[in-house]
């Protein structure tokens, strides 16, 4: 363990912390109006990072366009494109199974995450990582040195889009009248319901806004760290994501925040006492965890248990 | 269901007959003049490791096709059976019975993954039946029996010559690695590497870990980085080792890069980016070489499949079957135990991924290749000869 390094590991730490965030957040507020785990969550990332794939390789020209301009549309194509198929998924595999058994639900889930899996094949092929140009990821490479703290501008722009969006989404919930009426719907559904919030709605609105998230996420990871893409390259991050949002509270938004941070940290740090090779036993140690002592996780309610 | 139950049992009875047959065949021996000499190959047609398959499978269509136009062997022309493992252990291995037992081959060619040579070898050193590995490096594969042979090199011989490379060539001192800890490959050719770069004389500073599926590396090279080694090796597959390059130049470590022939895929350099380009890794043969052998079998395999040979198990299937064929053809008769010796007894076979013969363990004694990444492809840097490293 060398001291020294702490700072810089806690950068990347936070790197990946925000990523997590940014992908508990919709496992939190899909359970939150439907107290259900939507296990298909980690695969709309995997179709985020895939539409950011083929808006810079396919569909835009990556060689003449301002490299700028191209993130940001690779950005917006991806978050449209995965709220779209958020919604998609509620309206025919979610809705019609309203006031069915919970466990109906969760099966069904599972379902719709192995058909975007596998299904997924006959539409995308085995891809290269997304790229703003020719062989070269000019992104990754400029780096900001603060403090001897070596940041590099994929970093920078996975905080302040992290920032952004998480700042957006809280005024939304806190200020709006549909993020009240969200609200309501996950105090009590069917209360809200009887009020004349027309919970279809809404709970259509909480598919649209953490499919777009999750889709933020895959956009960012896929171009920042230059993994060739698979259908499965949503499983690992997704099931990392569910632990956050259950370390921090399954039902709470700030909680899967928190808790999408302290997983990045927590990874970083096994890797950081040269554990590398069991980086991703921390998630499921975390989980048992937290199943064994605090069950509703740091900030939920009692009454909410996974 | 009833159509399926009836077709069933009519697969089941030809199936019947045909193993009666092919039992007369068998008991006809040597004396069967007309006949056919029945050779089997086990390889991946469906399935995650496809590609592999499939070349090695051309491979070794092209060799029967050449050995049978030059006359056969014993006046007989050979009859070339594949089965399907479709990447998987327990289908290679339910194939290779199938050969074994009802096709009454005289050697099994096959696999090009080490998982699905060991219980298809196995099979066939039960039944003492002589198998040729394709592309199966993993060490202990060749340990099953004497009747267990490889046209490859082993991963014992690999480590060890990329640390000569890297020491000598180099001149790395404090080296570096990055180990797939989920892939026995990886841990095995790190360990090699290690033993054989000390033995040489230099240092392995840091081995850092991860798991395959892993994509964020910077914490790991964060740590190496500390280090200040002079070169770092990656003994992992190139799905990792592509992200691996391209985030070296995130944390600002500029090291040449090596590793084993777990980088063989174009895919590495896509997603390499800049990081990966001026590294270094052994594998079996190249494209390009200009060697005559590899200019013949390069044009030969064009002609007949309509474009050169993606990865280097063509030509590995290629060697493999060659040496099988001439084997049958050197032996007293096409018969199991003789063809066997043949094939112990093979030297100085001139193919396609150099010149080489069998060692005393089975395994080929040959040269490795070293090929470095450049923009438009995998160049061939230096042929190290083959020589003797214990692990």
């Amino acid at each position: 363990m060398n001291w020294d390094l702490l700072p810089q590991q806690l950068v990347i730490g936070i790197q990946l912390g925000a990523i997590y965030a940014l992908i508990a957040l919709g496992y939190t507020m899909v359970y939150g109006v439907l107290r259900l785990i939507n296990f298909a969550h980690g695969d709309v990332y995997m179709v985020g990072a895939y539409l950011a794939y083929y808006t810079s390789m396919q569909w835009f020209n990556r060689e003449s366009m301002n490299p700028y301009v191209l993130l940001i549309s690779m950005l917006v194509v991806a978050m449209v494109g995965c709220a779209l198929l958020g919604l998609l998924i509620e309206r025919f595999a979610y809705r019609p199974l309203r006031g069915a058994p919970r466990s109906s639900l969760l099966i069904t889930a599972i379902g719709v995450s192995l058909l975007l899996e596998h299904g997924g094949l006959l539409v995308f092929k085995t891809a290269p990582p997304p790229s703003i140009h020719e062989s070269v990821n000019v992104l990754a490479k400029n780096s900001l040195v603060v403090f001897g703290l070596r940041i590099d501008s994929a970093q920078l722009a996975v905080f302040v889009v992290t920032l952004i969006l998480m700042l957006l989404l809280w005024q939304f919930v806190t200020r709006t009248k549909t993020g009240r009426a969200m609200r309501a719907v996950s105090h009590d559904f069917d209360t809200a319901a009887l009020m004349g919030v027309d919970v279809n709605r809404i709970v259509a609105v909480t598919f649209v806004i953490g499919s777009s998230l999750a889709a933020a996420g895959g956009m960012m990871n896929a171009t920042a760290l230059g993994t060739p893409l698979t259908t499965f390259y949503g499983l690992i991050p997704g099931v990392k994501a569910f632990v956050a949002a259950v370390l921090g509270g399954i039902g709470n938004i700030p909680g899967a925040v928190v808790g999408g941070f302290i997983m990045g940290i927590c990874e970083v740090l096994v890797v950081w006492a040269g554990y590398g090779g069991y980086r991703d036993a921390v998630a499921f140690v975390i989980l048992i965890g937290i199943l064994m002592f605090k069950p509703s996780g740091l900030f939920g309610s009692a009454a909410e248990k996974v | 269901m009833n159509f399926t139950k009836q077709s069933s049992l009519a697969a089941a009875a030809s199936m019947a007959v045909l193993g009666a047959l092919a039992g007369c065949n068998g008991s006809g021996g040597s004396g069967g003049g007309a006949d056919k000499i029945k050779v089997g190959m086990i390889a991946s047609l469906n399935g995650e490791l496809k590609p592999w398959g499939e070349d090695s499978m051309r491979g070794a269509q092209l060799a029967v096709e050449e050995f049978n136009a030059a006359g056969g062997a014993h006046g007989q022309q050979i009859d070339l059976i594949v089965e399907d493992t479709a990447s998987k252990p327990e289908q290679g291995k339910s194939a290779t019975e199938k050969l074994v037992d009802q096709d009454k081959v005289v050697a099994v060619i096959g696999e090009v993954a080490s998982g699905i040579t060991q219980p298809s070898a196995q099979v066939c050193q039960q039944n003492q039946v002589p198998i040729m590995a394709v592309g199966a490096t993993r060490v202990d594969v060749t340990e099953i029996g004497d009747y267990v042979f490889r046209a490859c090199f082993t991963d014992n011989f690999q480590g060890a010559a990329m640390a000569r490379f890297a020491y000598d060539d180099l001149h790395l001192r404090k080296v570096a690695m990055m180990t797939d800890k989920s892939q026995p490959y990886s841990t095995g050719l790190s360990d090699i590497f290690r033993k054989a770069f000390t033995s040489f004389g230099g240092q392995i500073v840091d081995e850092e870990f991860y798991e395959k599926g892993t994509i964020d590396f910077k914490a790991q090279l964060t740590n190496i980085k500390a280090k200040n080694p002079d070169g770092l090796f990656c003994s992992g597959y190139f799905n990792e080792v592509g992200p691996i390059a391209r985030q070296t130049e995130v944390v600002g470590l500029k090291v040449p890069m090596i590793g084993g022939d777990g980088w063989d895929s174009k895919e590495l350099i896509q997603s390499g980016g800049t990081g990966i380009l001026g590294s270094f890794y052994s594998n079996h043969y190249s494209n390009l070489e200009d060697r005559p052998e590899v200019k013949k079998f390069v044009d030969a395999f064009t002609k007949k499949f309509g474009s050169a040979p993606a990865t280097a198990m063509g030509a590995l299937g290629y060697d493999a079957t060659m040496i099988v064929l001439n084997a049958i053809k050197n032996a007293p008769s096409a018969d199991r135990t003789a063809v066997k010796d043949a094939i112990a007894a093979t030297k100085d076979y001139k193919g396609v991924t150099g010149t080489f013969g069998m060692g005393p363990d089975r395994n080929a004694e040959k040269p490795i290749l070293v090929l470095k990444v450049t923009k438009d492809g995998f160049v061939p840097e230096k042929q190290i000869p083959f020589f003797k490293f214990e692990g």
